[in-house]
């Protein structure tokens, strides 16, 4: 239980996604239009490693013989059997009660940066920067 | 061996497993040209399967080497990703040459060969010293003479285990046309493997009533080809005139079985006069010469059913257990199952394949 940073916020652009293991746990963080989130990075179908998948749009439901693709960058799709899930809540798009991926708080703090491993040659830095924050 | 050794101990799914159906490919067009005469050198491009693509992707995402190259292409990797971490003892390796869509029966034949010889030089041979890879002999049913010489060619080898073919074809695999096809394996002991593939495509008709649209339409209904190639093999009697002759259904579904079963025998009953080959109701063929591999494992809601299907289709004697590595469908040993009572588990996992395959 807690909270870890992950990196800083600047490395993580729109579309991007970094994986990380926070206590033991393979977590994908993403940024999906500015807007962060976390992910467990195990599908809950097969165990696949789920955050390494495409990031998509998808078809929204509609007439048949139409489509309406949509949601740009919101949708990731598992690297095995290709289910789709949203990621701004975990939810798989044609279940989503009943299927879906475990989510973990994320935010974007100014973090007042802690000097590691000091040597004798450097000195004590401090740098604020905003850095992006796990909560899980 | 020592390497067998290391995987055993590696394993964790907690019990040895023999995968029924991994895809090994070549690093290249060249690499299978290498292996091939004119005219056919110059005229293969390879091929894969055309429309009816998969709209996500075709292969595990995750399955791409990473010192390059496709997915399925490195037996080192194969190795590392799938058959160390859930303890494969063996793979039964099958090559998708295509080349069963084809109307020249002569190239069909070359590209076949090509294959076999490429299987055998790399899969088989070189990336194999500790023996975990098994072949599949793969003929073009176009020219069942041709193909009975193939199988003659490499039945001595001891890294093949089977004979194999795609499931699109012209007709009925219990038709006597093929009957060269299954003597060829009769005399070596060697099942025939059916695997999805071609259905539809080329010269081949499509199991469904016409054409589908869709992908999601092509691929469910591809256990359609299986099952009446299952019942042409039981009417034409060919397990009759072949009596050591086994087969084995691969990706063709699973959970069809007890009700086609049911259906046929019941028929049977009736209709035995017009098939009177037929000594034994067909239910009671399956036993002795057909098994079918799990994967893609229907998975229903409820487990239970799961289960109570299994049991219906006396599982624990005819299912054999299939990955699909590196195919998008891919099942993990893992979790592709409800928990199996152990002894069913075992036969499944392993027993199966090993005595089907005498491995
Ligand atoms: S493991 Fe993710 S969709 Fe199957």
């Amino acid at each position: 239980m807690g909270r870890h940073v992950v990196g800083n916020a600047a490395e993580l652009p729109p579309g991007s996604r970094k994986i990380v293991t926070l206590e033991n746990r393979s977590i994908g963080v993403f940024n999906v239009n500015g807007a962060y989130y976390a992910l467990k990075n195990s599908c809950p179908h097969q165990a696949a490693p789920l955050c390494a998948g495409p990031i998509k749009g998808t078809n929204l439901p509609s007439k048949p013989g139409e489509y309406r693709y949509a949601r740009e960058g919101e949708i990731i799709r598992c690297p095995w059997h290709g289910w789709e899930f949203d990621l701004t809540n975990g939810k798989s798009l044609f279940d989503p009660h009943k299927c879906l991926v475990k989510t973990y708080e994320v935010a974007v703090e100014e973090v007042r940066e802690e000097q590691e491993e000091p040597s004798v040659e450097t000195y004590r830095v401090q740098i604020e920067a905003n850095k992006v924050v796990v909560y899980i | 061996m020592e390497q067998v050794e290391e995987m055993k101990a590696t394993r964790s799914t907690g019990r040895a497993i023999i995968d029924c159906d991994v895809h090994p490919y070549p690093k290249s067009v060249d690499e299978i040209r290498s292996y091939m005469q004119e005219p056919w050198k110059s005229r293969y491009r390879g091929s894969g399967r055309g429309f009816f693509d998969n709209p996500v992707h075709g292969m595990r995402l995750d399955a791409t080497p990473p010192n390059g190259g496709g997915a399925g292409t490195d037996p080192d990797f194969v190795r590392e990703q799938l058959l160390k971490p859930f303890g494969h003892e063996y793979a039964v390796l099958m090559p998708r040459a295509f080349c069963n869509l084809l109307p020249d029966p002569d190239y069909a034949t070359a590209i076949a060969a090509a294959y076999n010889e490429w299987l055998a030089d790399t899969w088989l041979g070189k990336h194999n010293a500790d023996g975990v890879f098994k072949g599949s002999i793969t003929i073009a049913h176009q020219d069942p003479h041709a193909a009975a010489r193939e199988i003659e060619r490499w039945a001595g080898h001891p890294h093949f285990v089977q004979v194999m073919t795609d499931s699109g074809a012209r007709a009925p695999f219990g038709q006597r046309q093929y009957y060269p096809i299954y003597e060829a394996c009769e005399k070596h002991g060697l099942p025939f493997a059916i695997h999805p593939g071609t259905d539809g495509m080329g010269i081949n008709v499509q199991p469904s009533p016409g054409y589908p649209t869709h992908y999601i339409e092509w691929h469910t209904c591809l256990s359609l080809a299986f099952q009446a190639h299952l019942v042409s093999f039981l009417t034409e009697g060919v397990f009759e005139r072949f009596p050591g002759f086994k087969i084995v259904l691969v990706e063709g579904g699973v959970s069809w079985l007890p009700g086609l079963m049911w259906r046929l025998d019941q028929e049977y009953k009736a209709l035995r006069y017009e098939v009177p080959w037929m000594t034994k109701r067909p239910s009671e063929y399956l036993r002795d010469h057909v098994r079918i591999s799990s994967q893609p494992l229907e998975r229903p809601d409820d487990d239970g059913h799961l289960l109570q299907m299994l049991t219906m289709m006396d599982a624990e004697h005819i299912l054999m257990f299939a990955s699909d590595y590196p195919h998008w469908d891919f099942d993990s040993p893992k979790h592709a199952f409800p928990k199996l009572p152990d002894a069913m588990a075992r036969r499944i996992f392993y027993e199966n394949a090993k005595e089907f395959y005498k491995l």
